[in-house]
């Protein structure tokens, strides 16, 4: 008995190299059908997961969205101040990803271009707001309005970016110096062009954290902290509440502005693509059926053929799933594979880096594909009634 | 003859050819709904990017540099350049009018409030013992703008900085009624309903009634909210305002977006100003406003528009493998069922069929099929677009002729190409081994 089945297996499997060889090009077509559907399934499911991702980080570009101040303070911040330690204490990621801090103060100032002309009319200070800025982890990319280290290098000394109001107010350009005056206490600059920000900060000074303690006459101390923070809306929200309890002597709260209205969208966003996805994979593989479950009903002179010299239908019928699911397996495996890659390149196409390839997309886009091919092949059953003989006929 | 052959081959096997058209329609239902979507998505999510608020600013031009410390501006209430309200309207009657959806003019000025001593009701007002100082911020909460041909437009606050949330309500423009920050609120003990007294002395000032108490989640949230006619009677600067927000729906900006109008020959400006840049909309508010500074607001203009261009070249990738997983369905599908009419093909042959003959006959089978099927799968994708579109944005995409014209081109160039290399194949068959059965 032993024997009998081991023979058997082997005309199985025999049967289904020679049913898998037979017709070359029926191959070609039904593993690019089953190859193509891996292929976007994987890609898509690896871009989605990624995207996301990405897309949090993407709302960078909007600049600071959580701030911390002082509390009951906001329109008093030239009176009440942070301890510049705080800073520390706060963490450089949240959820693995990165949280930027930027230590800001603000001081209201006189300002003077140095070797001002007389010819271009008297020499009339003006006051202006200088923010000095400290960005503790510079690594972390920085949009807007800070300071390069690179650029204060290159000066060798102090730096300010000048607003594009302010420099036209106070007449200076690009490589002058700007002397400024709080009370008793002064210092100096050289300008770096400033770019139009289209806000409050095209009227003002900036320059490093230092610079503006020394004019305020503090050290130490700093207006506010602002942070960006990248994350869902949920990581941010958790993010905020847990920082709160770290900082109990300040106010954390969130710029509402970005947000909300980052929040928005993004589930926005997400959703679009979630759904997106879903209903190409569903067509896809609809539609991959359909293409196969055509050439599957191509095969009714091999059901009769065996039917014919004594094949049961359940043994033809599991022939035929068996070739299926080999089918489905070797177009997933190479589908898949060729998905991921894609996905890898689209990935770097919309997002400038390349997508992380997440492994557990693979099987999924397998097995995927063999439920396909397997499914495609369930029209087969219909076959179960032929009858041999007319298949012979040529009739049906 | 030929059209006998045609139909005689569609009745002979209806099932296969129903499945190579199910094929093909789903294929293209996929395109289809992945076309729209990613043709429409710019637009939506413009939209919902104005959720970020004002993208543009509008300030005197001739203004002395502002004092400005988180949103409160330092300097006194005289100095400093104003703007007139009655060239508002003028928004309205650019060429890019409807992409202006909500505008509010701002006039702010530092004043002492009082609050009742003891009860909501009571008559006397004390001066809160801390921070008496506040900001006293006028503008519109739901304003009617009379314009020029006769219509009105409601716009306000609410819209350019809708991130804003109010408990109660917003305050009816010129009633003497104000809304109140929640930071302000919680200082001086101010309820809605609660009546407040602003000014620099007891006798002077204003007498508003709370209607609502905001947050912002800014520094506006330990200030008072008036309606604009009010502020401007009070600092006596009537029909006067300093800063307005402008909210405008914009295409991103691209490299030729930036550039300097003065530096575009006559060509390209025209096509610069056709475009809904954010910059050339500043540029036509600024020809509408005499003596105003128009600036975009580059932290959200920037943002948006990063984000936006990589969302839609996401969409466009998505749709992208879409249309290329359903094309080799497609093209697969309509191989298999060439291949499989060898037979037919070999007697036809030996009938006396030329090979060109041969293949034409059944490119014109696939073509009927990719019509049939590229126009039903059209209709479902459309279908699918439109739940698509309800689901996420509340509103479905139009349906387009182009998207329709690209589904029956690409419908037709995936059966033909799918079909072409059995078709060749086929053409070089001899019919005696094929009739023979071998």
């Amino acid at each position: 008995m032993p024997g009998f089945r081991s023979t058997n297996r082997a005309m199985f499997w025999r049967i289904i190299r020679r049913l898998l060889g037979a017709n070359r090009g029926r191959l070609f077509v039904i593993l690019l059908a089953l190859g193509a559907g891996a292929a976007v399934t994987a890609a898509l499911l690896n871009l989605q997961v990624d995207a996301k991702r990405r897309l949090t980080t993407e709302f960078r570009a909007f600049g600071p969205n959580v701030v911390i101040v002082p509390h009951e303070s906001s329109e008093q911040t030239l009176i009440s101040m942070l301890d510049q330690s705080l800073l520390d204490r706060i963490p450089d990621e949240n959820d693995g990803m990165p949280v930027t801090k930027i230590g800001v103060i603000y001081v209201i100032v006189s300002a003077y271009p140095r070797g001002y002309s007389f010819k271009d009319g008297p020499r009339r200070p003006s006051n202006a707001v200088l923010v000095g800025t400290q960005v503790p982890n510079p690594k972390s990319a920085l949009p807007g309005n800070a300071l390069q280290n690179s650029e204060s290098e290159t000066y060798k000394a102090s730096v300010c970016k000048v607003g594009l109001k302010a420099a036209s107010e106070l007449h200076v350009q690009k490589g002058d110096v700007l002397d400024l005056t709080n009370g008793m206490s002064s210092d100096h600059c050289y300008v770096l062009a400033g770019d139009g920000y289209g806000s409050a900060e095209d009227n003002q000074i900036f320059a490093d954290l230092e610079i503006g303690q020394h004019l305020a006459g503090t050290s130490g101390r700093i207006s506010q902290i602002q942070l960006i923070v990248s994350g869902t809306p949920q990581q941010i929200a958790r993010f905020i509440a847990a920082l709160q309890q770290q900082l109990p002597e300040a106010e954390v709260r969130p710029i509402r502005q970005f947000t909300e209205g980052e929040a928005k969208i993004y589930n926005r966003i997400s959703g679009l693509l979630t759904a997106t996805v879903a209903i190409v994979l569903v067509l896809t593989g609809l539609c991959v059926m359909a293409a196969m479950t055509n050439v599957a009903m191509e095969r009714k002179n091999d059901v009769g053929l065996m039917k014919a010299i004594g094949g049961s239908v359940r043994r033809v019928l599991r022939l035929f799933l068996a070739e299926a699911a080999l089918l489905g397996l070797a177009g997933g495996m190479i589908g898949g594979a060729a998905g991921i890659f894609l996905s890898i390149g689209l990935g770097k196409a919309v997002f400038g880096v390349a997508a992380r390839p997440r492994l557990i997309v693979y099987p999924v886009a397998v097995a995927l594909t063999i439920i396909v091919a397997i499914l495609s092949a369930y029209p087969l059953r219909r076959l179960a009634s032929i009858r041999p003989a007319s298949v012979f006929r040529g009739e049906a | 003859m030929f059209l006998r052959l045609v139909a005689d081959s569609f009745g002979r096997r209806p099932r296969h050819k129903l499945l190579t058209g199910a094929a093909l329609a789903l294929g293209m239902a996929v395109a289809t709904a992945a076309l729209s979507v990613a043709l429409d998505v710019g637009d939506r999510l413009a939209k919902e990017f104005r959720s970020l608020g004002a993208n543009l600013l509008v300030t005197p031009q001739a203004d002395s540099l502002p004092l400005e410390i988180g949103g409160v501006d330092y300097r006194p209430v005289n100095a400093g350049v104003y703007l007139p309200e009655a060239d508002l309207p003028k928004l309205k009657t650019i060429f890019w009018h409807n992409n202006v959806i909500a505008f509010s003019p701002v006039l702010e000025v530092r004043v002492a409030s009082w609050t009742p001593r003891s009860s909501p009701s009571s008559a006397t007002f004390v001066k809160p013992a801390a921070n008496g100082d506040s900001v006293l911020i006028g503008t519109w909460s739901n304003h009617s703008v009379a314009l020029p041909d006769g219509r009105s437009f409601l716009t306000g606050l609410g819209q350019t900085s809708p991130w804003w949330r109010v408990d109660g309500s917003w305050f009816q423009d010129g009633a003497g009624e104000c809304i109140v920050g929640k930071a302000f609120a919680e200082r001086n003990g101010v309820i809605i309903g609660s009546p407040l007294y602003l000014g620099t002395t007891s006798s002077d000032g204003l007498s508003l009634k709370v209607t609502g108490i905001f947050t912002s989640g800014g520094s506006e949230d330990h200030a008072v909210v008036t309606s604009l006619s009010i502020v401007q009677q009070y600092v006596g600067k009537p029909g006067q305002y300093r800063k307005l927000y402008v909210s405008a729906l914009t295409k991103p900006e691209d490299d030729f977006a930036r550039r300097d109008p003065k530096t575009m020959n006559a060509g390209e400006f025209e096509r610069w100003s056709c475009s809904p840049y954010v910059s050339s909309i500043a540029y036509s508010i600024k020809q509408v406003l005499p003596g105003a500074d128009v600036r975009v607001v580059r932290r959200v203009a920037e943002g948006e528009g990063q984000i936006l261009t990589r969302v839609r070249m996401l969409l466009w990738l998505v749709t992208g493998a879409a249309l290329l997983a359903a094309a080799l369905a497609v093209g697969a599908s309509s191989a298999a069922s060439v291949i499989d009419r060898r037979t037919e093909i070999g007697l036809m042959k030996a009938l006396g069929a030329g090979s060109g003959t041969v293949g034409f006959l059944l490119a014109a089978e696939q073509l009927l099929l990719a019509f049939v099927g590229g126009g039903a799968g059209y209709a479902l994708g459309i279908i699918l677009a439109r739940l698509l579109g309800e689901r996420i944005f509340g509103a479905a995409p139009e349906p387009s002729l182009i998207v329709f014209l690209v589904i029956i081109a690409l419908a037709t160039g995936v059966t033909l190409l799918g079909s072409a290399l059995p078709l060749r194949r086929a053409s070089r068959y001899e019919p005696a081994p094929i009739l023979r059965g071998e």
